[in-house]
């Protein structure tokens, strides 16, 4: 049936423009509390901003007045349904805080991904530690660079040398930007690449883990076993975690896309994979840090002995952080989070 | 409850949200030009910033450049993400390449998008940006049937364009002067109940875009749409029909069918 526009504009307008008014100033300040004349006056004229809605689009004759009345109908729905955020919600710094805690919470809840990602890394290591123990031809294949290939070469120039780059603090901490920001680039990709219903990840991982098997042999090999263990240890007690970690973030991820239809609370699912996210990227912090300013000094400067020291002290620390915080709380907090989230 | 689907009248796609009191409205889609164009500004506001910062931590730290660049190393990097992210949460899903070309971010069942939702869709940026210029990114657009790229399928989020909010001005045929289809009730009325809304957008749009059509491509389109209508949907006798225009006709025929001649 067609309806008679023109009356139908001119009858419907006042209530439009009044919700519209009144949308401007529900959103223009989410911080204010809605009143409760407000709230009905914002239910009322839904209802029957809906219902104009639903004889236009029955008489669909009026294409822009339709999509006028949709988008008025949309922000009212939003505005009823959906509450917002306040200000002063977001920049309690409490809130904030509760990351430290969270992120390993978090980390244990999914812990069944990390394990996946361990079990592929482990298989890479022991690919790339096998073809260099038992086909000494693989190593050009495998270790792209020289300096890998070469460990005599490599550790004569660490270790006398200091030459090359690093002799001031300047350069250093350039190093360390460089390092932070590409580790959390790639651990970003490993994690995202859970979109490829985690072969990506699985791929990356096992690259990974082959490189570390081979250069571990390799230098093992040659008799730098030490050597290698003070270069890796510092920064590795944090830089490999994360790696794993991000494995962990992109194998949830495709376990959460594959079985996104059925149940999705995806408020609660994707804030897991953005706190593994915020945790390694903290965690890599530290890394770069380390990696830069204290693995490149060998031994004049720094006995072995101390900087395996320090790298088994960080790892000793991360397991307790991911395995421990937060753990006395859990228990107590699924009942305190409820009031709290309302 | 949520439902799409490719809307075939125009040139994009749309979201259908269904409302718990059972209305529907749809919400247009926007498609990766202006999406596109959208990013490229945000990039160029970006790389301003950078650069603009970069100068001064070049100045502020003339004594220790090695910790100048670390400082902008990072803070590029930071930057990079939290300008997406940061916007689009705090400022209701749009950044300023976004406003300016009228496309907003919004969960999928039409709600505003949250804080997180905003993270996530930024830091998937590094898949949806392989293996150059977004290709990947892209290709995820054209091949949902929402148009999301990777990052905002994994975080629920779709763009939306920002229809202009006005309701409609008064059309031409809303105030003529005298519709001489309304000398014959019966056929008028055979025509309202004939027409389909396709149809009836259909003359809408060509009246509506009269000055943008050149005069060739109007006669024609004018003389076909009055003689469908004459011939298959409701023929007025011929006395009439000779002393009318086709625009005339589809003045008269746009009259019957939106205006208040009933």
């Amino acid at each position: 049936m067609i309806l008679d526009l023109e009356r139908f504009r001119a009858q419907g307008r006042p209530r439009w423009n009044k919700l519209e008014s009144l949308l401007v100033l529900l959103e223009s300040r989410p911080d204010r509390r809605v009143k409760p004349d407000e709230a009905e006056l914002l239910q009322e004229l839904y209802a029957q901003t809906a219902t104009d809605l639903n004889r236009v689009t029955h008489g669909a004759l009026a294409p822009e007045l339709r999509q006028y009345l949709e988008r008025l109908v949309a922000r009212a729905y939003a505005e009823l349904y959906y509450a917002r955020p306040t200000r002063s919600e977001l920049w309690q710094p409490r809130r904030w805080l509760r990351i430290f805690t969270a992120f390993p919470e978090a980390f244990r809840r999914q812990s069944r991904y990390f394990a996946l990602a361990v079990l592929i890394t482990v298989l890479g290591g022991a690919f790339g530690g096998l073809a260099v123990r038992y086909d000494p031809a693989s190593v050009d294949v495998l270790l792209p660079a020289d300096y890998l290939r070469n460990p005599s070469l490599r550790v004569h120039h660490e270790e006398k040398g200091q030459a090359r780059h690093l002799d001031s603090g300047q350069m250093e901490a350039a190093f360390s930007a460089q390092l932070i920001t590409h580790n959390i680039e790639v651990s970003l990709l490993a994690a995202g690449l859970g979109v490829t219903f985690g072969i990506g990840t699985a791929l990356l991982l096992f690259e990974n883990g082959l490189l570390l098997g081979a250069v571990a042999v390799r230098y093992t090999q040659q008799g730098f076993g030490l050597f290698v263990t003070a270069w890796l240890l510092p920064h590795g007690a944090f830089e490999i975690p994360s790696i794993l970690i991000a494995g962990q973030a992109g194998f949830y991820l495709a376990r959460l896309l594959l079985r996104r239809r059925e149940d999705r609370n995806m408020r609660q699912t994707i804030r897991e994979w953005l706190l593994l996210i915020a945790g390694l990227a903290m965690m890599l912090v530290w890394a770069g840090l380390v990696e830069a300013f204290f693995s490149q000094h060998h031994a004049p400067v720094l006995p072995y002995g101390f900087k395996i020291a320090v790298g088994a002290a960080e790892l000793a620390l991360v397991t307790f952080y991911l395995l421990l915080i937060g753990r006395k709380e859990t228990g107590s907090e699924e009942g305190a989070r409820v009031p709290a989230e309302s | 409850m949520i439902g799409s689907q490719p809307n075939r009248l125009s040139t994009s796609a749309e979201l259908t949200v269904a409302t718990p009191e059972g209305v529907l409205f749809r919400l247009p889609l926007a498609g990766p030009a202006p999406r596109l164009y959208a990013m490229l500004l945000d990039t160029a506001i970006v790389l301003a910033a950078v650069n603009g910062l970069g100068y001064l931590v070049y100045w502020a730290f003339a004594k220790v450049p090695g910790f100048g660049v670390m400082t902008i190393t990072i803070a590029e990097f930071a930057i990079g993400f939290a300008y997406g992210a940061l916007l689009e949460g705090f400022w209701n899903g749009q950044t300023i390449g976004k406003r300016l070309f009228h496309l907003r971010v919004i969960d999928q069942s039409g709600f505003p998008l949250r804080i997180e939702q905003a993270w996530v869709r930024n830091l998937m940026r590094v898949i949806d940006a392989l293996p150059f210029a977004y290709l990947i990114g892209g290709i995820s657009v054209l091949s949902s049937p929402i148009m999301q790229r990777f990052g905002d399928r994994v975080a629920g989020t779709l763009v939306v364009r920002e229809t202009p909010l006005a309701a409609s001005a008064d059309e031409i045929w809303s105030h003529q002067k005298y519709n001489s289809f309304t000398e014959y009730p019966s056929i008028a009325m055979r025509l309202r109940r004939a027409a389909t809304p396709e149809l009836a957008s259909l003359i809408q749009d060509a009246l509506r875009r009269r000055n943008e059509l050149a005069p060739y491509a109007r006669r024609e389109i004018y003389r076909e749409l009055a003689a469908y209508l004459q011939g298959e949907v409701a023929p007025f006798p011929d006395e009439l029909i000779e002393r009318l225009s086709d625009e005339q006709y589809l003045t008269n025929a746009a009259g019957m069918l939106f205006g208040d001649q009933r």
